[in-house]
């Protein structure tokens, strides 16, 4: 085939844009810089593979979990409350934490939409401040509040509280944006105030997004609270904390087992509980 | 209105709200439970407040932040920026091939069930614990232990949405592909992957912006990052340096956010592809921070 044939009926190109070739060049470099000894954090993947045998140790721990553990993170007994333990206090701190983070956000979703906020300036600062919220991971609010108020539960319920507020806030906000504008109309045409538009036109259309982004947040509660111990913000995080140093890996090997088993027990009856409500 | 002429009209029965109801007491039931249950002391909620305006006060009333601190918080930030940065590629890398195997249209249904619980199975371990219970004691104290814990993670997190993302594909080009002679990989890199590249490199940016928040704080447990800073002046009561600190996070998740933000959209837009705003919103794993 010559190429002089196909040249004169074969459309052109497109122009090669060239913003692939300046990004792909941008994230080689900056990638080089960060693998690297001096600048970056000095990456060796040889290096490390000959060390993955200094895991052993720990790993051959892990891997003999010490089921004699158990009563330690979950008591159950004939009287109330029936079941304690720091696996327990998890949940409520979870529970806790989702129900009231998440009150908090509805307003809060409704003053950073477009659609439902009183005036533009309310969304942009509203917006500001649910990016500076969201900005502060989970584990810095922990510690936030444990040099607060000392260590326990307490500060972990507060550290998911805002932890929660920022992320239904956003997503509830993205929602209300995309809403039906029809309701909206009739609300105003009907002679609504904007309350009462808020509360009959948009909230029965985000309410079912909305519970579903709070059994999310509660998901994401359970996941969060097992770190949050390690700064001593309770749950039984805390108690993988203790045990980490002891050294107790077999101990460990149980509470990483038992919360494997619970982060998957609640995302599988999440999953199905949003997938019915969406 | 007579009862007889409200008798007569036609309007359907309402629905029954009794089964909304009793999810509702559940829910209320169950937050009953938990906070009556939880082992919170009043009085320390009650010095909650002042504890805080006191701190906030410490930090960055009293005498300002310690600017001179922005000389140990701010590379300590870079080296966290880092470390979600190639933990991201590394995640991404690995997950490529997990999300293609993991596709139930493009792989077989056996390998497609046995790689999605495995996925599900690398989620379930948080950074932090993943930092505390393999990577420091193979790769030491430091960023590289930090960054192999956000690179395994992601790759979790990555391959579930990589394969959800193939298994919605058109199998349009799939078929045109094997028409014209293409077999095994081949398929998959000329009739599969231009299809989901743009929304796997908008997942990857999402993913960069997440694990910024956690190469933030792995430092905690002492896999690299400013998190170690973090933790060392609020728990030594260094207040002014503990505000430079939080602020030069702020500021610079802020900062990455809206960058990579602003290359997700051109990404997307570029590609005319509206996948990844609809995906934010239906998928909130992804969206969540």
């Amino acid at each position: 085939m010559s190429t002089a044939t196909t040249a004169g009926r074969r459309p052109a190109k497109p122009r090669r844009s060239l913003a692939v070739p300046v990004g792909i060049g941008i994230f080689v470099v900056i990638t080089l810089l960060s693998v690297s000894d001096q600048w970056g954090i000095g990456l060796d993947i040889g290096g490390i593979i000959e060390d993955l045998g200094n895991g052993r140790v720990i790993l051959e721990q892990l891997l003999d979990p010490n089921w004699d553990f158990i009563p330690r993170t979950i008591q159950f007994s004939a009287q109330p409350p029936f079941v304690t333990g720091p696996l327990v206090e998890t949940f409520q701190m979870a529970i806790v934490a989702a129900f009231i983070g998440c009150l908090v956000a509805l307003p809060v979703a409704f003053f950073a939409s477009r659609t439902t906020a009183p005036s533009r300036p309310t969304v942009v600062i509203s917006r500001g401040i649910l990016s500076v919220v969201r900005a502060i991971p989970d584990i810095l609010y922990a510690i936030i509040f444990v040099a607060a108020v000392g260590i326990g539960p307490l500060p972990g319920i507060m550290a998911l509280i805002f932890f929660n507020i920022g992320v239904v806030a956003k997503l509830l906000s993205e929602t209300v944006d995309a809403v039906d504008e029809g309701p909206i109309e009739a609300a105003d045409a009907g002679g609504g105030n904007r309350t009462q538009m808020v509360r009959w036109a948009v909230l029965p259309q985000v309410l079912p997004n909305y519970v579903a982004y709070s059994l999310y947040a509660f998901e994401l509660n359970v996941r969060a609270s097992t770190v949050l111990g390690l700064v001593g913000a309770g749950g039984i995080g805390f108690l993988l904390n203790v045990q980490r140093g002891f050294g107790a890996w077999s101990n460990i090997s149980v509470i990483i087992i038992e919360l494997f088993v619970i982060v998957f027990v609640i995302e599988l009856i999440s999953i199905r509980l949003r997938r019915r409500l969406v | 209105m007579t009862p007889d002429a409200r008798a007569n009209t036609s309007r359907p029965a309402r629905p029954s709200t009794l089964k909304r109801n009793l999810w509702i007491v559940g829910a209320a039931a169950l937050f009953a439970w938990a906070t009556l249950s939880v082992d919170v002391d009043l009085a320390d909620l009650a010095s909650l407040p002042s504890g805080l305006a006191r701190m906030f006060y410490e930090m960055f009333l009293a005498s300002g932040p310690d600017l001179s601190y922005l000389q140990n918080a701010v590379p300590q930030m870079i080296t966290s920026i880092q470390m979600a940065w190639v933990g991201t590629i590394m995640g991404a890398v690995i997950s490529l091939p997990l999300g293609f195997l993991g596709a139930k249209n493009v792989s077989s249904g056996l390998v497609a069930n046995v790689m999605r619980q495995v996925l599900n199975g690398i989620r379930a371990f948080p950074e932090l614990i993943l930092a505390i219970a393999i990577f420091i004691p193979i790769a030491g104290l430091g960023p590289v232990a930090g960054t192999l814990a956000i690179g395994l993670h992601s790759a979790g997190t990555l391959g579930k949405l990589t394969a959800e993302a193939i298994e919605g594909i058109d199998a349009g080009p799939m078929e045109a592909a094997r028409a014209s002679g293409a077999r095994g990989l081949q398929v998959q890199r000329w009739g599969v992957l231009p299809q989901v590249l743009p929304e796997l490199i908008g997942f990857w940016l999402y993913r960069f912006e997440i694990n910024i928040r956690a190469g933030a704080v792995l430092g905690v447990v002492g896999a690299g990052g400013i998190g170690f800073l973090l933790d060392q002046t609020i728990k030594f009561h260094r207040w002014p340096q503990a505000g430079t600190t939080i602020l030069v996070v702020v500021v610079a998740t802020i900062l990455v956010d809206t960058i990579s933000g602003g290359v997700r959209r051109r990404i997307i837009e570029g590609a005319d592809v509206k996948v990844a705003p609809e995906a934010e919103i239906s998928d909130p794993a992804l969206a969540a921070r």
